[in-house]
């Protein structure tokens, strides 16, 4: 493989909504493997806040609303300044659905397009664009869901906006010719806030389709995450779906 | 927003049934499964109800999950009408 189609492993990764959940554990993670990180939710935790003080010279984190694109943009620059310039992209800032189509007003249809669709790739342009302008290399990790590929009620406009997320994807790995390596990783439903909606039996019902028996945690999505941002494969403009083969 | 009663909203509930060759008991603690009422006969009566209304009421499914009953459908359309 010559020199200049391989994108090195990234060095300051940006997660939005590494706040809680699966963020959370993106962050943990990637600060345990001596990366550089820099975080934002609308609401910082706890969490955040103590992984803050145990490693201050690697962590940025903010309270930024990914809807805001000035305050996203000002985030960057701050972390560009304290951390140096960003190379890697993890968009997982999401917010979920639990409504029947019919009963989910146009107003609410909007918003979830929003934060889930249109604001991650108005965060991704412009993380591309300092990129690119610096002429640096980089990887973007898409958070996006099963969701995207089967159906599933009371999720309809979540859906649109993950398959949305995995098709930009594959236009990106595509547009950026090499240069910066766009992969999605589409997990299974696993225990959060965001899937806290779910009643015990539909979970009960996930996991008896479940060969591997289980929900999917947080912690079997963060090594393929990792895998995307750091190793050197030339996965690029993939979903890859950890689920245990529940939709299989 | 008026208020589509309590009765009526009972009234367009046996219209739903009637129309699938079912009848609505008279009884609130009916049991929805038996009667065979199901999630999709619940989004044709809250539209049937928005109607009426004038109005849309959107609303999450997990409230939706613990209905169980007649009485159980009757008491939700009426929260949400007045929420
Ligand atoms: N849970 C599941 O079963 C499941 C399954 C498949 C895929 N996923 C995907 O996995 C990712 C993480 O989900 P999770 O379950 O960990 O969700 P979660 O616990 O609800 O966390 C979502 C994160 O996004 C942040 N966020 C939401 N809206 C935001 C906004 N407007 N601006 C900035 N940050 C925002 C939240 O913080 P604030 O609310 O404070 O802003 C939080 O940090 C999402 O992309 C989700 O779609 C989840």
């Amino acid at each position: 493989m010559s020199d200049s189609t391989v994108v090195p492993p990234a060095s300051v990764v940006l997660v939005s909504g590494g706040s809680r959940g699966l963020g959370l554990a993106i962050v943990t993670d990637l600060l345990a493997s001596g990366l550089k990180v820099a975080a934002f939710a609308r609401t910082v935790t706890p969490e955040l806040t103590a992984l803050g003080e145990k490693y201050p010279e690697h962590l940025h984190y903010g309270s930024v609303d990914i809807n805001d694109p000035k305050a996203g943009q000002d985030f960057v620059k701050e972390v560009e300044a304290k951390l140096g310039p960003i190379d890697g992209l993890v968009n997982n800032a999401a917010v979920g659905q639990d409504s029947l189509h019919v009963h989910t007003s146009a107003d609410q249809v909007a918003a979830i397009i929003q934060t889930n669709l249109t604001s991650p790739l108005v965060l991704t342009r412009f993380v591309l664009r300092r990129m690119l302008a610096k002429g640096l290399k980089g990887r973007i990790v898409n958070v996006t869901s099963i969701c995207a590929q089967r159906g599933y009620p009371g999720l309809v406009a979540y859906s649109a906006t993950k398959g949305g997320m995995d098709s930009a994807t594959r236009s990106l790995a595509r547009e950026l010719g090499g240069r910066v390596l766009a992969n999605s990783v589409a997990p299974g439903f696993f225990a959060s806030e965001m899937s806290a909606v779910l009643g015990q039996t539909q979970l009960d019902q996930i996991v008896r389709r479940t060969p591997t028996g289980h929900l999917t945690e947080p912690d079997e999505v963060v090594p393929v995450v990792r895998m995307l941002l750091l190793d050197n494969t030339n996965i690029n403009g993939q979903v890859l779906v950890v689920d245990g083969a529940a939709s299989i | 927003m008026g208020l589509v009663e309590r009765d009526k909203v009972r009234e367009l509930m046996g219209e739903v049934m009637k129309a699938q060759g079912r009848t609505l008991p008279s009884d609130d603690a009916a049991d929805l499964r038996e009667i065979g009422f199901r999630s999709l006969d619940f989004s044709e009566l809250a539209l049937r109800v928005e109607d009426e209304l004038g109005d849309e009421l959107n609303f999450d499914a997990p409230g939706l999950r613990r209905i169980t009953t007649v009485g159980d459908v009757l008491d939700f359309i009426e929260q949400l009408q007045t929420a």
